[in-house]
């Protein structure tokens, strides 16, 4: 099966079947991505696929074949970050830090479809869960890298 | 006597015994060179601080990462001291040596009310026992991140390892210089002397490495440059962009998969297994039963060449559950239980001052109350997992752990070899919460690899696994009564607890050798109820020790994460029932509590405590210490399509000298967050031996659309530094329910709030 991830072309013999998350995880070791719930309930294997915010625990990989997957390991890179990437870092915003790599793509996306957000459209978009309890921090770094005050 | 003091007794008697040792202090935590691994071109000074060749300086890491910023706060600590700026200390985690060992948390699990705990006010009764715990503690070693102690416990050794080793690098210099040492300075870790010589750290740690400075000091607070400012993390830029590697992120080279199920009857054990459809199927390569042990529950774990070839195969396998022979555990039949405990036991004396019964003899009325809470999940959001290989002799173990040290006797155990064949590598933690100071996944990961032939081998459990499988809050229940006489004015408070106590369980499972035969009382069944602050002159609190089956842990701020609902929801049902406003009331009886009447008045000012609200809001305000700290918080809740919702919490803190206050206001934002889930809709139903939470839908979270905005307010402070990383959980379900009450009329006694 041949698959773009993170703008590359990767051929891999794979069950039709298995969960894009174990492909990225377990057989590219791209472990940026998390496993959170198994049931696209918590958001932490959010990824982007065609540019859109995708949880990729329930995305069967033969489905995403041919499509453009982009994971946290792309979101930037270390010579130019995303805005987001920055935003998160002037607000503090992880803690144990294992639901951001999902925060991160699901508000990239939101970006890209909302570059200015309100607080309902963030409320609305950002359905991960932190059990650290980084949501307010998550909001203010959203609101940063969209340019407007928090 | 109270049985509390003949306890102490009989310990103080114990260390008499030793007479010499019993008087001397504690051992020094300096530690040796010997005690850090040596690397090539790092040279050790003592048993935390190497100095690289270019004098940056590596910190033996000893305390466990899970989100509360402890490797900012102690590489702060040591930065302070060595004067060298934050970006210069690299990190390496610590070895097992007993310097590493937890003392400020096993001082903090004794039972003393925190009045008595107050500095230059210490009976001699609070002196004898911390002193013997204190030793005690440091000849243990026990290496646990827990009990938020990481800088109470790290603030003298991290100080005087880093504050020593610069003495010696300065001595150094001073020498090679044939200068006066007190006319060096050090700026950025470079040391300077007025004649121009100029040179850092690293070129003079060799000749260090063989002086002992004498009588070294630590920094006066004035001179402090990073101390008490808000750094910024040093975990923060990997977890931005995929780098963090937590335990399920560990990669070696040929590493296997491993998906694990346990009985899903509580307690319950295998008594038939058939894998040959799992082992048929493509990508599998083994299926391995696992009995109970260090705690585990028993099942079997199946080996793939991915998670998701072991997850498919596991689902394959045909396993039947025998039913534990105590019988089958039900939290229903639990809280009935709990309540006829409290009717027909009288339970451990936690605390007993004046003469309770002869004040409700003599009392006008009474108010009497039944408070409860449930088992409770910790559900963090990396599910438990351990990565293990077993090669040559040598065991090691890739773990995201509150204990390396009891995962490292467990894996030894568990795979029959000696702890130090064991190597135990501490990875980030995907949240902690408590849940990883047990090593339940720690043996079953070795037990697999024993069985891998040398490949190492990743167990990770799925979601399910992870919330059916927990070591769980226990379920509490508290008949609270508080005597009045004609004026209205408290005489007496009356409170008895029941549920499962977790520090015996826990030491079963994880120290066996320490575990005593019986039971020893555990403070933290009785935390947040037998210590209140406030001045009523009769207080009896008692606590009725149970063991219900149902495997029970520390939920992160423990037996103060219940008691302070019931014990704050009750003092808020008086002020109402005497038609006293709850801030009012609680200032009254706080005229001897200069500390936590501060950090109230702060909170209430902050929140414009009686100041009008929009439309349908209203303010709940709630008090409570714990690990040594005080916090206070005002919510402002109003309904919402028949639900309570949280706009804002204020919270105010009293924590002693701050290292860091941005990552305590973080801190606070996290606990408040992390409670009101708990508050709201946290609840673990057990029918007939099975949990009935399974995942993420089913055991409901805050999320975005529900967090309120919190603040934090910091009460200015010299004495040493306390916990921040749990004492904001407690206040926050009391504060949101007397709230509701002033909102709906009607008092809630029962969490979760949306049963």
């Amino acid at each position: 099966m041949q698959l773009n991830i993170n703008g590359q072309t990767v051929e891999h013999e794979l069950d039709p079947q298995m969960p894009l998350l174990w492909v990225l995880r377990d057989v590219m070791n791209l472990t940026g991505t998390k496993f959170g719930c198994g049931v696209a309930a918590c958001g932490a294997c959010t990824v982007h696929v065609n540019g859109q915010a995708t949880r990729s625990c329930v995305t069967p990989v033969s489905s995403v074949a041919g499509s453009r997957i982009t994971t946290i390991e792309s979101l930037g890179s270390a010579d130019k970050p995303h805005a987001l990437q920055l935003a998160w870092i002037a607000e503090q915003v992880p803690q144990c830090g294992y639901c951001q790599s999902g925060m991160l793509m699901a508000a990239a996306d939101l970006l890209a479809r909302k570059p200015k957000p309100t607080d309902e459209d963030i409320d609305q978009a950002m359905s991960n869960i932190c059990r650290c309890g980084t949501y307010q921090r998550v909001k203010a770094a959203i609101h940063r890298a969209a340019g407007a005050s928090a | 006597m109270k049985r509390r003091h003949l306890l102490l007794g009989s310990l103080a008697a114990t260390g008499a015994l030793v007479v010499g040792w019993g008087v001397l202090p504690a051992r020094s935590r300096l530690g040796s060179p010997d005690n850090m691994l040596p690397t090539e071109g790092d040279i050790a000074l003592n048993g935390w601080i190497k100095v690289m060749p270019d004098g940056k300086i590596v910190l033996a890491m000893h305390r466990s990462e899970m989100g509360q910023g402890v490797h900012t706060a102690l590489s702060m600590l040591a930065a302070e001291e060595l004067d060298v700026p934050l970006s210069h200390i690299r990190l390496e985690q610590a070895g097992h040596d007993s310097i590493y060992g937890n003392v400020a948390m096993f001082v903090g699990s004794l039972p003393f009310h925190p009045s008595l705990s107050e500095d230059g006010n210490k009976p001699a009764t609070v002196r004898t026992g911390e002193w013997m715990v204190g030793k005690l503690a440091r000849e243990l070693g026990i290496n646990v991140t827990g009990g938020s102690s990481t800088v109470a416990d790290a603030w003298q050794p991290v100080r005087e390892a880093a504050a020593t080793a610069r003495a010696s690098l300065l001595s150094a210099a001073a020498t090679q210089w044939q200068v006066p040492v007190t006319e060096l300075q050090v700026t950025a870790g470079l040391i300077s002397h007025s004649s121009g010589k100029k040179g850092h750290y690293g070129e003079f740690a060799k000749s260090a490495s063989s002086i002992t400075p004498p009588n070294v000091a630590t920094k006066d607070p004035k001179n402090y440059k990073l101390i008490g400012q808000g750094a910024q993390r040093v975990d923060i830029p990997q977890k931005t962009n995929g780098s963090a590697v937590f335990g399920i992120d560990v990669r070696q080279p040929g590493l296997l998969y491993a998906a694990v199920v346990q009985s899903p009857l509580m307690g319950g054990s295998l008594s038939q297994l058939d894998a040959k459809a799992a082992l048929a199927l493509n990508g599998v390569l083994k299926c391995i039963e696992l009995d109970s042990m260090s705690g585990s529950a028993a099942g079997f774990a199946v080996v793939g060449k991915t998670t998701w070839h072991a997850k498919q195969a596991a689902l394959a396998v045909t396993a039947k559950w025998t039913q534990p022979q105590q019988g089958v555990v039900d939290t229903a039949r639990i809280a009935k239980e709990l309540q006829a405990k409290l009717d027909s036991e009288s339970g451990f004396t936690f605390y007993d001052l004046g003469d309770v019964a002869k004040a409700e003899s003599s009392a006008k009325r009474s108010l009497e109350a039944t408070y409860s809470a449930p088992y409770l999940a910790h559900a963090t959001m990396e599910p438990m997992n351990c990565t293990a290989q077993f090669k040559n002799g040598l065991l090691e173990v890739w773990a995201p752990t509150q204990s390396p040290g009891q995962a490292r006797a467990a894996a030894a155990k568990a795979a029959g070899i000696d702890a130090d064949k064991v190597k135990i590598h501490v990875t980030l933690l995907g949240g902690g919460f408590g849940r990883r100071l047990e090593v339940d996944f720690i043996t079953q990961a070795t037990k697999v690899a024993m069985a891998c032939d040398g490949a190492p081998v990743q167990v990770i459990w799925s979601r399910e696994e992870d919330m059916a499988h927990d070591f769980y809050r226990p379920m509490h229940v508290a008949q609270l009564k508080a005597s009045l006489n004609a004026q209205d004015q408290v005489q007496s408070l009356r409170i008895k607890s029941a549920g499962d106590t977790i520090t015996p369980r826990w030491m079963a499972r994880t120290l066996p050798a320490l575990a005593g035969p019986v039971d020893m009382p555990d403070k933290t069944a009785s935390e947040g109820l037998f210590d209140l602050p406030y001045g009523f002159a009769n207080q009896h609190m008692s606590h009725v020790a149970t063991h219900m089956g149902v495997p029970v842990g520390f939920w992160r701020s423990v037996g103060h994460s219940h008691n302070a609902f019931f014990s704050e929801s009750f003092i808020d049902e008086l002020a109402h029932e005497t038609k006293t406003d709850p801030l009012d009331y609680r200032e009254a009886l706080l005229t001897q509590a200069p500390r936590y009447l501060a950090v109230l008045q702060l909170a209430a000012q902050k929140a414009g405590w009686g100041s009008a609200l929009s439309k349908g809001h209203a303010h709940g305000i709630a008090l409570h210490e714990s690990f040594g700290s005080i916090v206070a918080q005002v919510a402002e809740v109003s309904m919402r399509d028949g639900q309570p919702h949280v706009h804002r919490v204020v919270c105010a803190i009293d924590c002693g000298t701050v290292v860091n206050p941005s990552i305590v206001a973080q801190q606070m934002e996290s606990a408040v967050v992390f409670a009101l889930s708990a508050a709201l809709f946290g609840k673990i139903d057990i029918q007939d031996g099975v949990v009935q939470q399974t995942n993420f839908p089913s055991y409901r979270m805050v999320q975005m659309a529900q967090a309120p905005k919190v603040e934090t307010w910091i009460v200015p402070s010299t004495r040493p530094p306390a916990g921040v990383g749990e004492p904001a959980v407690p206040p926050l379900a009391p504060a949101v329910s007397n709230a509701l009450f002033v909102l709906t009329g009607q008092r809630k006694r029962a969490l979760p709030l949306l049963a």
